[in-house]
């Protein structure tokens, strides 16, 4: 027999005694972790798409109207302020970004069917977007009804690719390049054209303008993507914007931009707390499913438990090994369903085209849930043990 | 100067003193035990018995430390227990050893690993464990199913393993119930056998409650319990000392056997010094005396005489029986002369033994006048 020093693992133990036991709660509690963790997933997908455009803009500070509260919402500002704010010490740029998406529809070139897409406007000589794809075809999108497709869009979009000839809101575009960024919940696909042609599909214009200092009532700003010169502090610029300009707008950094919208998602549209409740829902399934199992399982020793408390065993030795016994099945558990779920995102992730990824900050919140649920349903399911009496073995 | 000086012959293991305990709270309180004492003294195997319902397993738990103590007191291993708080209670408990009716064993563990979790709470270090757990399983004859789980043994043999959990410890005190129940005759052979050894080789104290008849033969002493009382407590080895004594004696000869247990079962034991008094002239008459050992000496004194010794009595031999039946002061003075040990027994239980018979209390009040006639003669 080998020689056996340490303490019997008395949790480890009843873990194990019964295999198939074992293998019913960590399909049970898998599941429910599972659930958690997809949900998560999704969560983090959705904020995630949403917050794609916003990354890929090249700027320090960006102007929008000040009920802007949603990027995806258009909400335009005056262009007076958007050139009132060139105006302002430190500024190396202001440049505009346009924005359609409810009256922006694209046919499939392949089935001709129509689909709505999110569509961003740029001036070429002042380009706006971090996308190298882009900036390399800046002169191809200064022609006549041209645009850029997303390659990450949707399927249901149709195969685009440069050279390709489809419609645009009704009217006949050309393709004249991809980019890759992907689709989010809302939008299934993103086009980028020039501010010329964006004015010419979107803004009641015949046709594109050649130049845009003829037109007199040029439309709003969307955004104002702007870069600091160099050698200034960008917060100090932005309280100069704030001060040079009205309440309508308001002036925030790149990254307060990102939190905005992350925050809005999260706690103010309702897509946001429909992954909290589905994750709170599998937070509950999980524990009472684990509740279940520690409560069978202590019913079944309780005559054992009451004579560890016979023999000069206290209570917390008694807590501590069940405590111990749920982290493994936690532990047990999150093993098989981090490994599902990572399938699960593989698989879904490429045909929803979302960024489904089993990220640090997923791993360790999710962990985290399985172990708080399964330490909350023993810490309840323990008080059976604790309410033994061992004078009841007598 | 004080007479009847008791020397109870050893620090007791558990002493329990007019304990009451009750069940239930407001009109549903039931009281279970009644006014209950006891002294137990170290290597004795008491044996509880009495019907269901008796209050023998309440008792128990109490001793145990399982329970808190309602009203008395009860001292365990020179620890009182009462007033005591659940984790003091716990505390106590790791000096005992239980062996309950079933073996409560975890399924999960071996049967080593079942005896180690009592050594875990026994502050062994480990490899001391190993081969004490190892030994015990042996004394036990299931060494060779250390590795099993409870599972793969025999009810006999889980109820072994049990044992040498709760024995494993070497506890001062071990608190069973019916730990033979569910052993066959040579599994109970060992179990009983091993239970002995530790009271008479260890001073082990042992009380358990059982109606296995087999084990009735190695009990000291028989408690037994009747609606939440004590109503006899016969501590054998001294019954039967008693009943050889008393047999010997003329007076007792007329008893039956069954009489001669009742009177023996009543009789408490007492140790004197040597000097000490054990009943002085002219005080009342409360006791009967029997002497189990040692000599003592009856004086007399008579108004302007000196000191007169009277008799020397030894073992076997019997005084204090004349003031209990005539209701009047005693008429001599008895002193242990060397460490003397009697057994007594009181004026009212003296009397009652005494109606047993009338040849018996013709035959006191014969040897009383003898007496009596001898000591006018000197």
């Amino acid at each position: 027999m080998p020689r056996i020093l340490a303490p019997v693992p008395l949790a480890r133990r009843n873990l194990l005694a019964d295999r198939r036991r074992l293998l019913r709660a960590l399909a049970g509690i898998a599941f429910a972790v599972l659930l958690m963790m997809v949900e998560l997933g999704f969560r983090t997908a959705f904020i995630g798409s949403m917050l794609l455009p916003i990354q890929q803009l090249d700027g320090d500070l960006m102007l929008l109207s000040s009920t802007k509260y949603e990027f995806d919402r258009k909400a335009p500002f005056p262009r007076r302020l958007f050139y009132e704010a060139r105006a302002v010490p430190g500024i190396a740029s202001v440049r505009p970004l346009y924005l359609e998406r409810k009256t922006a529809v694209w046919k499939n070139p392949q089935t001709l069917e129509l689909f709505g897409i999110q569509v961003f406007g740029f001036d070429p000589d002042q380009p706006v977007f971090l996308l190298p794809e882009v900036a390399a075809n800046l002169e191809a999108l200064r022609q006549p009804d041209t645009v850029m497709i997303d390659r990450r869009a949707r399927s249901n979009m149709g195969y685009a690719s440069a050279g390709l000839r489809t419609e645009l809101s009704r009217r006949n575009i050309q393709v004249v390049g991809t980019f890759r960024l992907g689709p989010n919940f809302f939008s299934d696909g993103t086009v980028i054209m020039s501010d010329r042609n964006f004015f010419k599909f979107f803004g009641n214009y015949s046709a594109s303008p050649s130049d845009l200092s003829d037109i007199t009532d040029l439309p709003d700003v969307e955004v104002g993507v702007i870069k600091v010169s160099p050698g200034r502090r960008i917060p100090d610029v932005q309280r100069a914007l704030r001060a040079a300009l009205p309440a309508s707008v308001t002036v925030l950094t790149k990254a307060q931009l990102i939190d905005q919208e992350r925050r809005f998602h999260l706690q103010v549209s309702p897509v946001g707390p429909i992954f909290d409740v589905g994750t709170l829902v599998g937070f509950a399934v999980g524990m009472l499913i684990c509740y279940q199992i520690l409560f069978s399982e202590l019913s079944d020793q309780l005559s054992q438990y009451a004579t560890l408390k016979a023999m000069g065993y206290y209570n917390s030795y008694l807590v501590k090994v069940v405590l111990e016994q749920a982290v493994l099945y936690a532990l047990l558990a999150y093993l098989v369903a981090w490994a599902a779920c990572y399938v699960i995102f593989r698989v879904v992730g490429e045909l929803a085209l979302i960024p489904l990824r089993m990220s640090i900050g997923l791993t360790v919140t999710s962990v985290v849930l399985a172990l708080t649920m399964c330490i909350v349903a023993a810490l309840i399911a323990v008080r059976r043990v604790l309410a033994t009496d061992p004078a009841e073995l007598f | 100067m004080p007479t009847g000086i008791v020397h109870i012959e050893d620090r007791p293991v558990v002493r329990v003193d007019a304990v009451n305990h009750y069940y239930g709270e407001g009109q549903a309180r039931n009281q279970v035990l009644y006014k209950n004492s006891i002294e137990i003294g170290a290597g004795q195997l008491v044996i509880m018995t009495g019907p269901s319902g008796s209050g023998k397993t309440t008792l128990l738990s109490l001793i145990g430390a399982l329970r808190s103590v309602q009203e008395g007191t009860i001292q365990i291993l020179d620890r009182d227990l009462t007033g005591l708080a659940t984790h003091d209670l716990v505390t106590v408990r790791r000096n005992l050893g239980f062996i309950f009716q079933a073996h409560n064993l975890f399924d999960s563990l071996s049967a080593y690993e079942n005896v180690r979790m009592a050594m875990q709470v026994g502050g062994f270090a480990p490899d001391e464990m190993r081969e004490r757990g190892m030994r015990m399983l042996e004394r036990l004859g299931i060494e060779h199913r250390a590795d099993y789980k409870p599972r793969l043994l025999s009810g006999g043999q889980r109820q072994r393993v049990a044992v040498a959990r709760a024995l494993v410890n070497r506890p001062r005190l071990v608190l069973a119930d019916e730990p033979t129940a569910s052993l066959d005759k040579e599994s109970s052979n060992k179990v009983v056998n091993l239970l002995k050894e530790l009271t008479t080789d260890e001073g082990c104290t042992v009380i358990m409650v059982t109606h296995d008849n087999r084990i009735l033969d190695l009990a000291d002493r028989i408690v037994n319990m009747v609606d939440g009382n004590i109503v006899s407590d016969v501590v054998l080895r001294d019954a039967l000392i008693i009943c050889e004594f008393l047999k010997g004696i003329e007076l007792f000869k007329q008893l039956t056997p069954s009489e001669l247990a009742n009177v023996a079962e009543r009789m408490k034991k007492r140790r004197y010094r040597g000097g000490d008094i054990v009943i002085h002239q002219g005080d009342a008459g409360e006791d009967f005396f029997l002497i189990a050992g040692g000599t003592a000496a009856v004086t007399g004194e008579q108004p302007g005489e000196p000191t007169r010794q009277i008799a020397t009595l030894g073992a076997g031999q019997v005084f204090g029986e004349m003031a209990l039946l005539s209701d009047e002061p005693r008429v001599a003075t008895v002193r242990a002369i060397e460490d003397l040990e009697t057994y007594s027994l009181g004026k009212k239980d003296f009397r009652e033994a005494v109606a047993l018979s009338v040849g018996f209390k013709d035959q006191i009040r014969q040897t009383y006048f003898d007496r009596y006639s001898a000591l006018r003669s000197r």
